[in-house]
């Protein structure tokens, strides 16, 4: 039987670009075809539902009855893979919860995957975030993600004292999500469509929309970089889950922007 | 004008009109590059603008230059001023660079913007869609013998393989570097193109921004002496039917290419 997979997002502190990392993962999940269902912890407005709203759920992760819609359902459900969109600042009672009511000893057995992709602000508040966080991951896949979509110049860090935390988690992967146009960001998020929707032309529903085709093109370079990223830390590899498309990203996220132009 | 005003027919025997079949179609985008500066790709590009003037056929052309002359001084009713430094700048340009089909396009890439355009080009896939978009991007490259030129030329072609990379020689700054060395033409239009040298005070003349190459043309004279007439209308002649052969491999492709390669 495949193992479910549980890919949390998270950071303890806001405004460091958990929902877009959510965002790039559930469109690189979905160009392969892997059933994602997605869970937005923005409760009870929700974000990452504003993109992917098909798929995705706003739930309070804090109380139990939408704890047990999430885990309990893990089995049960045809999603592949669950993805977490996890608020800032609950993070570390989120994992918390999960060790409470042995998620995090199901993952230890080898019953599940869980990978926590922890979004990196540029404060060395994230440093002592890594250390807090990583007493819960003995057996999860942990990816250091540092975010640099908004120019995020992580001027406060010392690279050696990075480095002496780094090393602290031989497991640990590290992931550079790059810069992205200020204002092609902004229009995509005007549009509120997934970013393989923009690239391609389209609106929110999928209908044909009229993007500027120079901000759909950074859009696209910029998504390629991000799934190449993917691609490099083997994350398919890593949680466990086989690709049902074996094209490359590239000529995927190309094939995007040629179906705009008929 | 008329394009029948035109009278190399005639006297060459060969038909350098553009063809009609073209004014129906999509035209193409020239874009004049290199990466050093006084080679002439002002001149080129104001020849090709000139040329489509020539021909009564619809032309927008783009300056990229931040110093004089340029483009927008020559032809300032046609030329839109290029600011690629802005993300509104570069919609304003690259969208309606695909955006019109039926006019010819001319981009004037100033030697200090060619890194920025061709960099962004590369990275928005702008010349990629242009294709698909059925307007087909040629590139024309002012080649000289500084060794920038060649390497920029290599990069040229590896980034961009599907779009035609032309090498122009200007004669009065690359009159000794053959073509097939550090400059191969490996697109399909296989147009030998050269820039004539014109004597210096022909090039006084053509050089003062009112002086437009297509007025003079239909123009029977300007009272300039016999021998610089002669020989601005013998320049002007040459640049056009190159021109005109570039449209004809264009839309047919590279017959004469393509048979001495398949006997």
């Amino acid at each position: 039987m495949v193992k479910p997979v549980v890919v949390l997002v998270g950071a303890d502190k806001g405004g460091v670009g958990k929902t877009t990392v959510s965002r790039t993962l559930l469109d690189y999940l979905a160009a392969r075809k892997i059933p994602t269902r997605a869970f937005d912890t923005e409760w009870p407005r929700g974000t990452l539902k504003r993109f992917h709203p098909d798929i995705t759920e706003v739930v309070d992760v804090t109380s139990v009855p939408d704890q047990m819609k999430i885990f309990d359902t893990l089995e049960s459900s045809s999603a592949a893979v669950t993805l977490i969109d996890v608020r800032a600042g609950i993070m570390s009672s989120t994992l918390n919860a999960l060790r409470n009511i042995g998620f995090l000893d199901a993952g230890r057995k080898g019953q599940l995957t869980f990978a926590l992709f922890h979004i990196l602000g540029s404060s060395i508040a994230s440093l002592d975030e890594i250390a807090e966080t990583s007493h819960y991951l003995t057996e999860a896949k942990y990816f250091l993600v540092k975010n640099f979509i908004n120019n995020t110049s992580f001027f406060e860090w010392d690279q050696a004292t990075y480095n002496s935390y780094f090393k602290q988690f031989k497991d640990a992967v590290e992931i550079t999500i790059p810069q992205l146009s200020e204002m092609a960001y902004e229009q995509v998020e005007l549009v509120a469509a997934p970013f393989t929707n923009f690239i391609a032309n389209k609106g929110a529903n999928g209908s044909p929309a009229n993007h500027s085709f120079v901000l759909r093109g950074y859009v696209r370079h910029w998504l390629e970089n991000v799934w190449s990223e993917f691609d490099r830390v083997k994350l398919l590899d890593v949680v466990g889950v086989r690709e049902a498309s074996t094209e490359g990203a590239k000529p995927r996220l190309m094939k995007l922007a040629e179906a705009a132009a008929h | 004008m008329s394009i029948l005003s035109f009278d190399e027919t005639e006297e060459s025997g060969y038909d350098i009109r553009p063809r009609r079949d073209a004014e129906a179609g999509t035209g193409p985008l020239y874009i004049v590059c290199s990466p050093r500066r006084t080679v002439g790709k002002t001149l080129l590009a104001r020849l090709l603008a000139e040329f489509y003037f020539a021909h009564d056929r619809p032309i927008a052309a783009f300056d990229l230059a931040d110093e004089g002359p340029q483009l927008s001084d020559y032809l300032p009713d046609v030329t839109t001023a290029v600011e690629l430094g802005s993300m509104r700048g570069q919609m304003a340009f690259f969208d309606r660079l695909i955006g019109e089909k039926h006019s010819a396009k001319v981009v004037d890439v100033s030697h200090r913007m060619f890194r920025d355009f061709f960099v962004i080009a590369n990275k928005i896939g702008i010349l990629e869609e242009a294709i698909r978009r059925g307007i087909e991007p040629i590139m024309l490259f002012m080649i000289d013998p500084d060794e920038k030129s060649a390497g920029a030329y290599s990069i040229l072609q590896r980034w961009f393989p599907e779009i035609s990379l032309l090498p122009v020689r200007n004669q009065s700054v690359a009159n000794g570097i053959p073509y097939w060395g550090a400059f191969p033409n490996e697109s399909p239009i296989h147009v030998a193109l050269e820039i004539p040298l014109l004597t210096a005070s022909v090039k006084t003349l053509v050089s003062q921004s009112s002086f437009s190459f297509a007025r003079f043309q239909r123009t029977q004279s300007i009272g300039l002496p016999v021998r610089l007439d002669d020989e601005l209308r013998g320049f002007i002649r040459r640049v056009f039917r190159q021109f005109c052969e570039i449209e004809t491999r264009r839309m047919c492709g590279d017959v004469r290419g393509h048979w001495s390669s398949n006997p």
